[in-house]
């Protein structure tokens, strides 16, 4: 009868008002994680029809990039309003970097392979994962970061109100958790008016559906395809100097690979290339994590691997009910 | 000088030829038509202007500058609109969207939309409405409205009655004879009958030529030199 007992402990557990506000919060800031290692692949594969296997060390390089503007500026900016606004400032640069890199990374290498099929474009981009992730490894071994461990010392730049669990009404509620709701909100409210609201955003949109039919309406979908691809690798890293902070993710060389396959997932079960799809399953994968990681790492069923699985359980399931994910078309990808 | 001018046009797809030296010419505000049977080079020679299919050889001169060879977004901020084949609608995108894309000048979106709901009034009260999901007839009216707020000088127009009930025909080409007034007009359209009375002249292909034109007073689908090419 232990399962039974369990299930009974189990729910009381959840009935908890501390434990349920510890949850929404995980789940909120698990969410925003997910959708921002998620915008930036959406984004790309929506319009180009490019599937980016260097997603993962472009967020790596986002967090040392952004690790390597705390760190640096970290003794001028004390406390917690000069460090928060020196983040913000690192986020820019991060932003501003990574998008020249990925504007000048499809114009020199994606664009020749358009006329290919797609796996001329995956065996690129992961070779390019490959040479990224050398040369990161090059530069820190340089500099004396060590770099398939965590770099605390950039973790470290965090200010105490981000680091610390406020008490509110009397449940814990952990700042960084609501700075990474925060952040999270704000850059998919950005990316949604950029594509809702702006002239650019609708011939992304158009261009996406049908790009023949856009140039011929006068539209530069070349350009377009250009800034689509800068736009969201310079997400991908803003997305990296978030995780920076965060001792869960992390600076290292193999935050890559441990933000690749989750992304994946996103924005699969969303469904390819629809940025509403990754923001609806980002959310849903965010709190099924925060829900399965309350329940087996709690005191009630001591199990720590399951919540990751439970995440690849959703992507099984998609595929196999929905395959299109939850808002996809059935064909997707501008090629 | 002709607004658009083909001369000895050859093109295709990959390995195919499809045009084996099409010379053929629009004036301004003149409405041209291709008429042949299927398959013959009709919409490969309006996808060849606009540079979707650049030729081989020979020129595409548009508004007295080679086109050859440019980027079809160059072609089309030129003042060459497209109003294809299945009318292409961005179906994920409202009416009012579809509309907007095709507005050039983005100092003057507003000004644009107006213009069309005034064209075709039917539309304003579906501009919210997401384009895949209008019948056939009213996506017909979208892509000519995408047509009319592109300032174009010339309208590349694509099998405009296909698939359409009667009367919505007639609502079509009524659309088209008011766009005509601003824009020339090169206009593929398997309805003989129709196509004769939009047009002012025509130009009869074969096998990737035009092997007959003349002006489209009195010409009907009996003639026997174009029953030959027709049937």
């Amino acid at each position: 009868m232990i399962p039974l007992v369990s299930l009974v402990d189990a729910v009381l557990h959840f009935l908890d008002p501390a434990v349920l506000a510890r949850v929404l919060f995980d789940g909120l800031a698990k969410a925003s994680i997910y959708v921002m290692i998620a915008a930036g692949l959406t984004l790309i594969f929506g319009l180009m029809g490019v599937l980016n296997f260097a997603h993962g060390s472009l967020t790596a390089i986002g967090a040392y990039l952004g690790g390597l503007v705390m760190v640096t500026f970290a003794a001028s900016a004390s406390g917690n309003v000069g460090r928060i606004a020196l983040f913000f400032v690192a986020i820019v640069v991060v932003f501003a970097l990574l998008t020249a890199f990925g504007g000048a990374m499809e114009v020199s290498l994606i664009r020749p392979l358009y006329d290919r099929p797609p796996l001329y474009q995956i065996l690129l981009t992961f070779g390019i994962t490959l040479v990224l992730e050398e040369l990161l490894r090059m530069v820190l071994l340089f500099y004396d970061i060590q770099p398939s461990t965590d770099w605390l010392e950039a973790q470290g730049t965090r200010p105490e109100i981000i680091s610390k669990t406020h008490d509110v009404f009397g449940l814990g509620v952990e700042g960084l958790e609501v700075f990474q709701i925060l952040l999270g909100v704000a850059i998919t409210a950005g990316v949604w008016i950029f594509l809702t609201r702006t002239r650019y955003g609708l011939y992304i949109r158009a261009g996406s559906e049908d790009g023949e039919m856009a140039q011929a309406l006068g539209v530069n979908v070349h350009q377009a395809f250009t800034v689509v691809f800068g736009v969201g690798v310079g997400i991908t890293g803003v997305a990296g100097a978030l995780l920076m902070w965060d001792s869960a993710w992390a600076a290292s060389i193999d935050l890559g690979a441990e933000v690749l396959l989750p992304a994946f997932v996103v924005v699969i079960v969303g469904g390819l290339g629809t940025f509403r799809g990754t923001v609806v399953a980002g959310v849903l994968v965010g709190f099924v994590d925060a829900f399965t990681t309350e329940l087996f790492t709690s005191n009630i069923v001591g199990f720590s691997a399951l919540p990751e699985l439970f995440i690849f359980l959703i992507l099984v399931g998609t595929l196999v009910l929905r395959p299109q994910g939850l808002f996809g078309v059935e064909e997707v990808g501008g090629h | 000088m002709s607004l658009l001018e083909l001369a000895d046009v050859h093109g295709g797809y990959g390995e195919t030829e499809v045009l084996s030296g099409v010379t053929m010419d629009v004036e301004e505000g003149e409405v041209v038509t291709l008429v042949g049977r299927n398959g013959v080079g009709k919409t490969t020679t309006l996808r060849t202007a606009l540079q979707l299919t650049p030729p081989r050889s020979g020129t595409v001169t548009y508004d007295g500058e080679d086109v050859s060879g440019r980027q079809t977004h160059e072609v089309a901020q030129a003042g060459m609109g497209w109003i294809p084949e299945d009318r292409r609608m961005f179906s994920q995108l409202t009416v009012e969207e579809n509309i907007q894309v095709a507005v050039k000048d983005a100092e003057r979106v507003d000004t644009h939309l107006d213009r069309a709901f005034e064209a075709f009034p039917d539309l304003r009260e579906f501009r919210n409405r997401k384009a895949g999901n209008l019948s056939g007839g009213q996506q017909q009216m979208v892509a000519i409205a995408r047509g009319l707020v592109g300032e174009n000088d010339l309208l590349l127009v694509d099998e405009p009655s296909e698939g359409l009930a009667p009367q919505i025909v007639e609502d079509v080409a009524n659309a088209l004879r008011a766009v005509a007034t601003d824009a020339s007009l090169l206009l593929v359209e398997q309805n003989f009958p129709l196509a004769m009375d939009l047009a002012d002249r025509f130009y009869l292909m074969d096998h990737g030529e035009v092997v007959h034109s003349d002006t489209t007073e009195g010409v009907s689908a009996d003639d026997e030199e174009i029953r030959r090419y027709l049937t």
